[in-house]
């Protein structure tokens, strides 16, 4: 069965091996030339002390780059449309299947090695792009500490794993529901980025209950790592939110229009000397932040990748289903 | 001796259509039977029920002794091949030969090299680029390649020139006088299902008409020829399938009741009926009983009117 497996789909996988083989090269040769240039810039901030703002100053590897990696995004895609959707689907158009069913192998048998070479297939596509686009990273990672914001979180760790199992069990039960190939490659193409973005909007922020911390509005504060801020602002005396979208000056994040008259832009500006009057008023306002602290980062990769693997488990208990009760 | 297959009041329905009506049938070992009847009979049904690709919806089939079931020893011993000759349009015969290698226990894959061969088909070439000759070819040296004890054919020898067509079906005959092999093949073609079988299945509309040894099926079948007069004394006695009648004659094919008694009325002339005689009478049987009736009762209607 694994040779026929093999017969069938090596065009797909050689493309796919093809894909990756090019992307690895040249994330590869672009991620060694980042990483040197983050180091050299590292010594030489450390030498003069201007390592704070480094990350403002430092703009690391090519913008060409930096968008494919942030488009591997849509690569689990790619695996669903092309290795799931047809899996099933063309042989149900082609009639093969009453080829492959008429052979001296039971239908369980022939659905548990096609499925089990595609997803293994499939997972090893998801985890070699994500090692490879969270190696290149790295440097990046380090400097924006960004690695837990939505679009980054997505493509980096374990989640491309769980996202490539998924599109290719969704590709699969379309086609297997479906029989049809066009057809079901849409389902997938739809049906993926509904699920994918469901999940990310409403679903993964509250995976643990967030942080929120009130701070004084002229000390500031931000959270140690790559913590991801969910919402943030500044709550007036009244316990009402300021509203920040102002054109007029601000004064440690307050606008102007809040504050007593002696925080006025003529006496704030020049020697910053905040009048005694005005820096009352300004212990008034407190600064919120409601967000998740870095250090769960990988307890949320880990659940966004349980969510997929039983949404992917689940799609392909239907394909059983389906094809083992069913006529063929 | 356990028959090759039967079926108990097989019925198979598609939502609200019924495929397949309370068919019950039985075919010894060892048999090449047709399977016959009009377009949408349900003769692909009936196959696909007996290759286990698809589950009745009420009723018994008995292959080889079992029910149809996802086992290989059970799969390994019947061959299917569908109408539309489903093969992987861009793997070559050979691939096709290697895979059947991986997937069976008995696999002759020689025979099918030699055939193949012999035929002058490429061994090489995806089969999606042969002629649809050359395709049903492929199809039928692989499934007997795999040396099944049931080989059940649907239209097998459609696509086939006359010779080709005759060159498989002495394939079969040679297969079944070997023994352990059991044919079942629908076809239209009845003077080539003639030549080769001993059996046959005919199905109308979802139902069984006959069922059993084609040497049986036309001694229990005679031709009557006889002035046009009132036939009811026969009607009475015998089964009439089709009667035609001309201003100056009537002709019956009737079935003779079970003790097989020749029809006693001097007036009438009996002869015996061939195969292609048999089943058309059947056909058109059950396409007047579904269309002439309706219209029949209502040119009565209007001649009480007046």
């Amino acid at each position: 069965m694994t040779w026929l497996v093999w017969r069938q789909h090596r065009v797909q996988f050689l493309a796919g091996a093809a894909l990756l083989a090019a992307f690895a090269v040249l994330i590869v040769i672009t991620g060694l030339q980042t990483a040197s240039q983050y180091h050299s810039a590292l010594v030489a901030c450390t030498a003069n002390h201007s390592c704070a703002n480094l990350s403002s100053t430092l703009f690391l590897g090519s913008h060409a780059v930096g968008f494919l990696v942030i488009m591997t995004l849509g690569a689990p895609l790619l695996v669903g449309l092309f290795w799931g959707a047809p899996l099933v689907a063309a042989e149900a158009e082609a009639g093969t299947t009453q080829f492959a069913w008429m052979q001296s192998v039971t239908r369980r048998h022939w659905l548990v090695v096609k499925i089990g070479w595609m997803l293994l297939a499939a997972a090893v596509w998801g985890g070699v792009i994500s090692a490879l686009v969270t190696w290149w990273s790295g440097p990046d990672n380090a400097q924006q500490l960004d690695a837990f914001n939505p679009g980054r979180f997505d493509i980096m760790g374990l989640v491309p794993v769980a996202y490539s199992l998924f599109a290719v069990a969704l590709g699969i039960a379309a086609g297997t529901l479906l029989r049809r190939v066009l057809p079901a490659m849409a389902v997938t193409l739809a049906g993926f980025i509904a699920v994918r973005a469901a999940v990310a909007l409403w679903l993964r922020p509250h995976y643990m209950t967030a942080v929120t911390v009130f701070y004084k509005v002229t000390s500031g504060f931000t959270p140690p790592g790559s913590y991801w801020r969910l919402a943030s602002g500044i709550v007036g005396p009244n316990g009402l939110a300021v509203d920040q979208n102002t054109n007029g000056a601000v004064l440690a994040g307050v606008p102007v229009t809040y504050l007593p008259a002696s925080c006025a832009p003529a006496s704030a500006r020049g020697a910053f000397t905040v009048q005694p009057s005005c820096a009352r008023a300004l212990t008034q306002f407190h600064g919120f932040l409601t967000y998740q602290p870095a250090e769960r980062y990988w307890a949320f990769q880990g659940i966004e990748t349980g969510i997929f693997l039983v949404l992917a488990a689940a799609l392909i208990a239907v394909t059983a289903a389906v094809l083992l009760r069913h006529d063929a | 001796m356990t028959p090759a297959l039967a079926t108990a009041a097989l019925t198979k329905r598609y939502g609200k259509v019924t495929a397949l009506t309370d068919c019950t049938i039985t075919v010894p070992e060892g048999r090449i039977c047709a399977l016959i009847g009009p377009n949408g009979a349900g003769k692909t049904t009936l196959l696909r029920l007996l290759a286990g690709l698809s589950q009745p919806t009420a009723g018994q089939v008995t292959v080889n002794g079992a029910t149809p079931r996802q086992d290989p020893a059970f799969l390994a011993d019947v061959g299917y091949l569908a109408q539309d000759i489903p093969l992987y349009r861009r793997l070559s015969a050979e691939d096709h030969i290697r895979a059947g290698a991986h997937l069976n226990p008995r696999w002759d894959a020689e025979s099918v090299r030699e055939r193949l061969t012999s035929l002058k088909i490429p061994l090489d070439r995806a089969v999606g680029k042969l002629s649809g000759g050359q395709r049903a070819q492929v199809a039928l040296a692989l499934i007997l390649a795999k040396r099944p004890r049931l080989l059940l054919l649907d239209e097998p020898v459609a696509a086939l020139d006359p010779l080709a067509r005759r060159n498989f079906l002495r394939v079969l005959t040679d297969g079944v006088a070997v023994g352990g092999l059991t044919v079942v093949l629908s076809s239209h073609l009845v003077a080539d299902l003639e030549r080769v079988c001993d059996h046959l299945i005919m199905l109308a509309s979802s139902h069984v008409q006959l069922c059993g040894d084609i040497d049986d099926l036309l001694t229990g079948h005679q031709v009557l020829t006889g002035p046009r007069k009132d036939t009811t004394a026969i009607e009475r006695s015998h089964r009439v399938v089709q009667v035609t009648r001309t201003p100056r004659q009537t002709t019956l094919l009737v079935r003779l009741n079970g003790s097989g008694v020749p029809v006693i009325d001097p007036a009438f002339e009996a002869s015996d009926v061939g195969l292609e005689e048999l089943v058309l009478a059947y056909m058109s049987q059950q396409s007047l009983g579904q269309d002439a009736r309706p219209a029949l009762a209502h040119l009565t209607t209007v001649g009480e009117d007046q």
